[in-house]
C-alpha cells in the first residue's frame, strides 16, 4: 500500500482511497476512515450544530443528560451512553468510567494520584477521573487492537 | 502467558463441572460434589458483587480493597454458615482466607495498573514525538 500525503491549502481535509479491487482490506480501510468522519449533532442552547469527532474531548452523562465537551465549549447532546458507544466503535474514543467517554487523541497523560484514583490529563489540561476497570480499554486503543 | 493461565483455569473449571455433573448420574450428590458446586456458587456471588462494586463505586485502590475485604468476608461467612462450612469456633478463618486472596489480588492489580499507565504514557509520548517530527 502506498501512502501519499500532501498539503493543499484552502481545502477541507480530504482522503482519497484508490484500490485495484474492492476486497476486504480496502473495505476495512474505508470503514476506518468513515469512522473518523463521525459528526455529532449537538445543541448550543437552542441552536443545533455539528461537531466533528476530532473536536470532541469527552462526552459525559450528568444526571441522565449527555454533554459533549470540546477544547473550550460544552454542548447538550440528545443521546445515551449506549448509543454513543455504538457510534464510536473502531475510533479512538473510549469509555473511561460509567458516565464518561474520552477521546484519546486529546489525552496528554494518565496518572495515578498516590494510592488513590486514576486521572486522565487532557491536552487542554482538563482532568478526568478514570475507573480502574476501564484502564485496559484505554490500553487497547493504544495497542491498536 | 496470561492468556494461557486464564484459559487453563477456565478449562479446568469446565472439566471439573463436566466430570462432577456426570458423577451425579452414577453416584448421586456426594460431599465432594456438593462442595465443588458450593464453591462455584460462592464464586458466582462474589464475582457478581465485585462487578457491581467496580461499576458503581469509584474509590482509591486501597479503600476499594478494604471495603471489598469486609464485604467478601461477610458474604463468605454468611454463605459458609448456610452451607455448614463454619462453626462459631472457626469462623475467624474466613478473615485469613479472604485476606490472603485479596492481598495477592491487590499486589497484582497495583502492579498491572502501574504497567498499563507506563505503557499508555509511553505511547502518547511516541505519538507526540512522531507528530512533531512530521511538522
Amino acid at each position: 500500500m502506498r501512502i501519499i500525503t500532501r498539503q493543499v491549502e484552502d481545502q477541507p481535509l480530504t482522503v482519497i482511497i484508490e484500490y485495484p479491487e474492492l476486497n476486504k482490506s480496502a473495505s476495512d480501510l474505508i470503514q476506518k476512515v468513515n469512522n473518523l468522519n463521525i459528526r455529532f449533532s449537538a445543541f448550543d442552547e437552542d441552536k443545533q450544530i455539528r461537531i466533528d469527532l476530532s473536536d470532541v474531548y469527552y462526552i459525559e452523562n450528568v444526571e441522565r443528560k449527555m454533554f459533549i465537551y470540546t477544547e473550550r465549549d460544552v454542548y447538550r447532546f440528545n443521546s445515551t451512553m449506549s448509543e454513543v458507544e455504538g457510534m464510536i466503535a473502531d475510533t479512538n474514543m473510549v469509555r473511561i468510567s460509567r458516565t464518561c467517554i474520552m477521546n484519546t487523541d486529546h489525552l496528554k497523560e494518565i496518572r495515578q494520584v498516590k494510592n488513590s484514583h486514576l486521572e486522565a490529563v487532557m491536552d487542554n489540561d482538563e482532568m478526568l477521573i478514570v475507573s480502574r476497570k476501564y484502564l485496559k480499554d484505554i490500553k487497547r486503543v493504544f495497542k491498536g487492537e | 502467558m496470561k492468556k494461557i493461565l486464564r484459559d487453563t483455569c477456565l478449562l479446568a473449571s469446565l472439566m471439573i463441572l463436566a466430570v462432577f455433573a456426570f458423577s451425579i448420574i452414577w453416584s448421586g450428590i456426594t460431599e465432594e460434589i456438593k462442595l465443588v458446586f458450593e464453591l462455584f456458587g460462592l464464586a458466582l456471588i462474589i464475582s457478581t458483587v465485585n462487578y457491581f462494586f467496580d461499576e458503581f463505586i469509584n474509590l482509591s485502590i486501597i479503600m476499594s480493597y478494604i471495603i471489598k475485604y469486609f464485604a467478601i468476608c461477610a458474604i463468605v461467612m454468611l454463605f459458609g454458615f448456610i452451607v455448614g462450612w463454619f462453626f462459631p469456633s472457626n469462623f475467624w478463618m474466613v478473615f485469613i482466607y479472604v485476606g490472603v486472596v485479596l492481598l495477592l489480588g491487590y499486589l497484582l492489580d497495583s502492579f498491572k495498573i502501574k504497567k498499563d499507565i507506563e505503557f499508555i504514557n509511553k505511547r502518547i509520548s511516541q505519538k507526540n514525538k512522531e507528530a512533531s517530527n512530521e511538522q
